[in-house]
């Protein structure tokens, strides 16, 4: 296993960023997750360190090679695709064996780690089958073997999980996270599903528009947002983004509502908030940190019930306030009906605040 | 994968219901698909059943020149017997045969390079695309006309190039030649007919799934590897068709060696179609040709049933 290393990347079309300046590093044998909304160059940044797409600018590293003009099969990496890409004519065995084959290993070697990968994913009993027979939880078994079987430096994959059910895939996904864990393989996972970065990776690098937006550990991600953007991906329900005005009422810096209601703010809020390069500053809060209550009280602001959604074990309910929809989790005893008026109450230790104009969060 | 089990179930479901019911009742209950079929399968009858019933009819009469049907002679198998026994059937065989395999073996690979080579983009596809287009579309007789001026011994543009490049000496006899007149017909034909399996081809390559080709390149598979383990398992069921189909269509040949030579020289060039058209309209000998285009007949309808045993496994892979 090697560390992969991405500085500057760039992939346009004409006048077109797919990838805008990209860099980070994946240590060796870490588990990175790209994560972002659909064009926002995840698959494009995967296909760029595997080679399959010719790079614009900027230099990849794996281990200890600069592999900007080496071809995919040089590179020595292995893809793991979104529909498995199974060879549809070849048998199970002779799609694991195919890389080594295409490498030209003796054949009782081919056999022997043919045969290895297969128990090690549980699908000796598969290898004489078409992958048409197989479900599709053993055919994403097979795409994996395929590209454990040859021991590269690095594994790329490209939204692995997305054509499983929903059940399947939350057990692939820790199927996978073991497989990380007892290999050490440096891996690179391309998803649209935050939650699957969040359970799954060492470290997450959000994009956006061909930007990488945050690169860092999921907790970090989560607790720290660094805009508005990534406030609003990660977490799930995302964070709700309240946009407002800072304003002073002669002795307390408030956040404004156009609705006319203030929100009075700590003093290290009112010195973040006083930052900001205009008067516009998002107020963002996660839902676990909202309390609802039935009347004004101190810190609270006022809004109305838009659906509530029991799940079980937490009830959800969207509010409207200040025009925004705002997510609060509630414990599923609390009584509220649709359109009735609500006080929400803001943790002023745990409130996010954003520049409203460069959509940055404003730190101390 | 679903997909293929909610087809699985459409299929089952009625074969299930019809066993409850008689042959009789389902008719019944489809009467009006019955009905709207029924100006079809009518045209048909007349159109197709009935001449090939006559054909068939035919073939076991001696027939008058004159076409005085009603003086026509009941012989047997003498027709058979008679095509069958002569030499002209064998060389015409042959002839057809050597036609058919070759004009369908180079318009494929043909077929299948060009359609390779477009499947890639490159500045100026389309046009390119529609000139190769072109042979296809073009009347066959007005291109048989063309190739026959261009292949002409005095006026020839061929032979003036073949001089003009040292190749010869003097201008090759293309079409009164023994050896070249059938070679040179096969150059039209398949010059003709490739573009037909290129569109094809055009169409299969475009459901080889580019993950797959992506996933063998990173695999270690280089283009002709990609190709052989990629591309072509998944123009297996394509190219048997279209094979299929150029195989009919070359048996059935008639416009160009008809234009080009009428099966000269010296029937080096006569292949089935040619040489019925020769007995039954030339000779005036109907029976005998009747009992040619039994024999045709017979083995196109050997061919049709391959051609569709062939789509209808295409149908199978895909569902199973």
């Amino acid at each position: 296993m090697a560390e992969v290393v991405l500085k500057d990347v760039v992939k346009n079309y004409g006048a077109m960023f797919a990838v805008n300046n990209v860099s980070f590093t994946v240590a060796d044998g870490e588990f990175v997750a790209l994560v972002g909304p659909s064009g926002c160059g995840k698959t494009t940044t995967l296909n760029l360190i595997a080679g399959l797409i010719p790079m614009s600018g900027g230099d990849i590293h794996i281990g200890d090679r600069l592999v900007n003009d080496l071809d995919p099969k040089d590179r020595d990496i292995a893809m793991v695709f979104q529909n498995y890409a199974l060879y549809p004519n070849k048998t199970v065995f002779n799609n694991l064996a195919f890389p080594l084959q295409m490498r030209k290993l003796p054949r009782a070697e081919i056999d022997k780690k043919v045969q290895s990968a297969a128990k090690v994913l549980d699908i000796t009993h598969l290898l004489e089958r078409k992958p048409r027979e197989l479900s599709g939880g053993q055919q994403q078994r097979v795409a994996l073997g395929r590209a454990l079987v040859r021991d590269p430096r690095a594994f790329l994959m490209d939204e692995p999980l997305s054509n499983l059910d929903a059940k399947l895939r939350v057990q692939m996904r820790s199927e996978l996270k073991r497989f990380h864990q007892d290999l050490h393989a440096t891996v690179v996972y391309v998803t649209h599903d935050q939650l699957e970065a969040v359970t799954m990776a060492d470290k997450m690098a959000v994009m956006n528009g061909g930007f990488l937006q945050q690169y860092d550990t999921p907790a970090n991600v989560f607790a720290n947002p660094i805009n508005t953007f990534v406030a609003s991906f990660v977490g799930s329900p995302a964070m709700s983004l309240i946009p407002l005005e800072v304003a002073s009422n002669g002795t307390q810096t408030v956040l404004q509502s156009s609705e006319g209601w203030e929100l009075p703010l700590s003093p290290i809020n009112a010195r973040k908030a006083l930052a900001a390069s205009t008067k516009k500053v998002v107020l963002g809060a996660r839902h676990s940190t909202l309390k609802l209550a039935k009347s004004a009280v101190p810190g609270s602001v006022p809004g109305k019930v838009y659906t509530v959604e029991p799940t079980g074990d937490i009830t959800f309910a969207q509010v409207f306030i200040s025009g925004a929809v705002v997510n609060i989790s509630l414990e599923p005893s609390v009584a509220i009906r649709p359109d009735e008026m609500v006080f929400v109450e803001f943790d002023q230790e745990r409130i996010h605040l954003f520049d409203g104009e460069t959509t940055m969060a404003l730190t101390l | 994968m679903s997909i293929a089990t909610g087809q699985g179930t459409a299929v089952l479901a009625p074969t299930l219901k019809s066993k409850r019911v008689g042959p009789l009742q389902r008719i019944y209950n489809h009467r009006a698909d019955y009905l709207y079929v029924l100006p079809a399968l009518l045209v048909m009858l007349i159109v197709i059943a009935y001449p090939v019933y006559y054909t068939i009819e035919l073939s076991f009469f001696k027939t008058p020149p004159n076409l005085q049907m009603k003086d026509k002679v009941f012989v047997g198998l003498d027709n058979y017997a008679t095509i069958l026994s002569s030499s002209s059937f064998r060389e015409v065989t042959m002839n057809t045969l050597i036609w058919t395999v070759f004009s369908t073996l180079f318009a494929f690979l043909i077929g299948l390079a060009a359609a390779l080579a477009l499947h890639r983009e490159f500045i100026g596809r389309g046009v390119l695309r529609a000139l190769l287009l072109i042979p296809y579309v073009v009347s066959a007789v007005a291109a048989s006309y063309v190739w026959k001026w261009l292949y002409h011994s005095d006026f020839g543009v061929i032979g003036a190039l073949a001089v003009q490049f040292g190749l010869t000496d003097k201008p090759i006899n293309f079409l009164d030649n023994l050896h070249t007149v059938l070679p040179s017909l096969i150059v039209v034909n398949v010059w003709k007919e490739f573009s037909f399996a290129m569109i094809m081809l055009m169409a299969g390559l475009q459901t080889v799934p580019e993950q797959l080709l992506r996933a063998a390149q990173v695999d270690g598979a280089n283009a002709w590897q990609r190709f052989w383990h990629v591309t072509f398992p998944h123009l297996k069921s394509v190219s048997m068709v279209t094979v299929l189909l150029l195989m009919v269509s070359n048996f059935n040949s008639f416009i160009i060696p008809w234009v080009m030579t009428g099966g000269g020289p010296a029937g080096a060039s006569d292949i089935w179609i040619t040489q019925i058209y020769n007995i039954a309209f030339g000779r005036q000998r109907y029976g005998v040709a009747a009992a040619y285009s039994v024999i045709l007949f017979i083995v196109m309808m050997t061919l049709g049933y391959f051609y569709v045993k062939a789509l209808t496994r295409g149908d199978e892979s895909r569902a199973g």
